[in-house]
């Protein structure tokens, strides 16, 4: 087996007084999309980012390609391999959709003006909104502005994707659009971690399933086996309330 | 009514108006960056940079500025051990007056930018000062407009408090023409005319941008 491309290991993160993640050790391999799920509060979205160190843990590491996130000198370089989508899309509003993409491109990559625009166009394609590349996101519905969020995060070249609840803020008609996108990375072969309550999408797109519960993860099962056979009785519980089995 | 005595007059009138502008302009231009280092002071997370902000900002706007100006004309020769002369001053008493007052629109002007949006930049490899130039401020910047515009007019309108050391601006001028001529009314009206017309124009163009921040 080759090595895993996140290694999480004995991973905490306190709130003040409050613990989030509780010892937390998985791994996630290339390739992959893994859908992370469980009851508000259970800790998913915080497990997420640590990922890319958006929130800096107390205690032990997550390993990048092998190399430590608590230890790497230079985070932002790091970051610029890791995609991040957000629950409410967190476009930036002053600029056009063609600069948001070409953003961090640009600036944190170093490519040129022309460069950048290229390959955001070509990702503005994939994800079906090419025409709305020189608006501003107030002008957007909100299916394509985090289908814009979605290409801007692509726009790193990244080896890793991640999703918070992309469709939490969605009205139910734009969901399915969303999903689509993600589906079609994640058919190519995108390494995905997704934070998400779409059990349909779960189900249909994902390798495995991690359910967390209390800032642990309880289970962690291959996509089909965790729903024909969920094995603690908190998961059952989640997925009776989730998938409305009264 | 003898409106005549403002076209006599008018030259010493317009020379005190100048003063005003000189000073409220002076205030704006010092003010401003020494407010923008103090807000980032205030929503620093190292307690020793946030609480000496804090107390800074809290204990300008709970006093009078007239008060303030008192007490740096008399605190400034006492503490640089030589008079600085009334301009200096006054200078200086509004400056760390109206930087509090500044500093809080700043601070609510960084602030009214989601910190998503932070994370949102550095999650894209951005480093904290890129994500701060080109993400925040900018939002910032143009959230605080209104207010800050808003804020200039007051400063506008503090100058006034400059007639207490003596100092010619734009009132003061006007108070010393109605000594000589004993025509106040006039005198009084043509200068709140000239306050109206420069506040006004002011405050519709804060009300303007503030139309254009809501659009977008």
């Amino acid at each position: 087996m080759s090595d895993p491309l996140v290694d999480i290991r004995d991973l905490s993160l306190w709130y003040e007084k409050f613990k989030a993640l509780d010892n937390i050790s998985t791994s996630f391999t290339a390739g992959k999309c893994v859908v992370i799920c469980g009851p508000s509060g259970s800790g998913k979205s915080s497990l997420l980012r640590c990922v890319n160190r958006l929130e800096d843990f107390q205690e032990g590491d997550v390993y990048f390609e092998g190399q430590s996130l608590r230890e790497c000198p230079n985070i932002a370089s790091l970051r610029s391999n890791i995609g991040m989508v957000f629950q409410h899309f967190e476009l930036y509003p002053h600029m056009t959709i063609l600069d948001n993409i070409t953003l961090a491109p640009r600036h944190a990559k170093g490519k040129s003006k022309a460069d950048a625009e290229a390959l955001a166009l070509t990702l503005l394609e994939r994800v079906d909104i090419v025409d709305q590349a020189h608006k501003h996101p107030a002008e957007l519905s909100g299916g394509q502005q985090q289908r814009a969020a979605i290409a801007r995060a692509l726009a790193l070249e990244p080896k890793l994707m991640l999703f918070d609840e992309p469709t939490s803020a969605l009205d139910p008609e734009m969901i399915v659009e969303v999903l689509r996108a993600m589906r079609d990375l994640a058919n190519d072969g995108m390494t995905m971690l997704v934070v998400t309550h779409e059990m349909g999408f779960a189900r249909e797109v994902s390798d495995e399933i991690v359910f967390m519960d209390e800032g642990k993860i309880v289970e962690r099962k291959e996509t089909n086996d965790f729903f024909s056979n969920p094995h603690s009785k908190r998961a059952q519980d989640f997925l009776d309330r989730i998938l409305m089995k009264i | 009514m003898d409106w005549s005595v403002i076209a006599t007059h008018l030259p010493f009138l317009m020379k005190g108006l100048w003063m005003s502008v000189k000073l409220a302009t002076l205030v704006v231009i010092f003010a401003f960056p020494l407010a923008c280092l103090i807000a980032v002071g205030r929503i620093s997370s190292r307690s020793w940079i946030r609480y000496p902000s804090a107390i800074f900002v809290n204990t300008m706007r709970s006093n009078p500025l007239i008060l303030i100006v008192f007490w740096f004309f008399f605190l400034v020769p006492i503490i640089i051990g030589r008079p600085v002369g009334d301009f200096a001053s006054v200078m200086i008493g509004f400056i760390v007056f109206f930087s509090a007052y500044f500093t809080e629109i700043i601070r609510s002007g960084i602030q009214s930018v989601g910190r998503n949006q932070i994370q949102a930049g550095l999650s894209t490899g951005l480093t904290y000062f890129q994500t701060m130039r080109m993400i925040v401020l900018p939002q910032a910047l143009r959230n605080m407009m209104p207010a800050l515009i808003t804020e200039c007019v007051i400063v506008f309108q503090g100058t006034t408090i400059a007639y207490v050391v003596g100092l010619r601006e734009f009132l003061n001028s006007t108070f010393l023409i109605t000594e000589i001529t004993l025509r106040p009314a006039e005198l009084y009206t043509f200068a709140a005319i000239v306050y109206f017309v420069v506040c006004f124009a002011g405050s519709s163009l804060a009300r303007q941008m503030e139309k254009r921040k809501v659009r977008t």
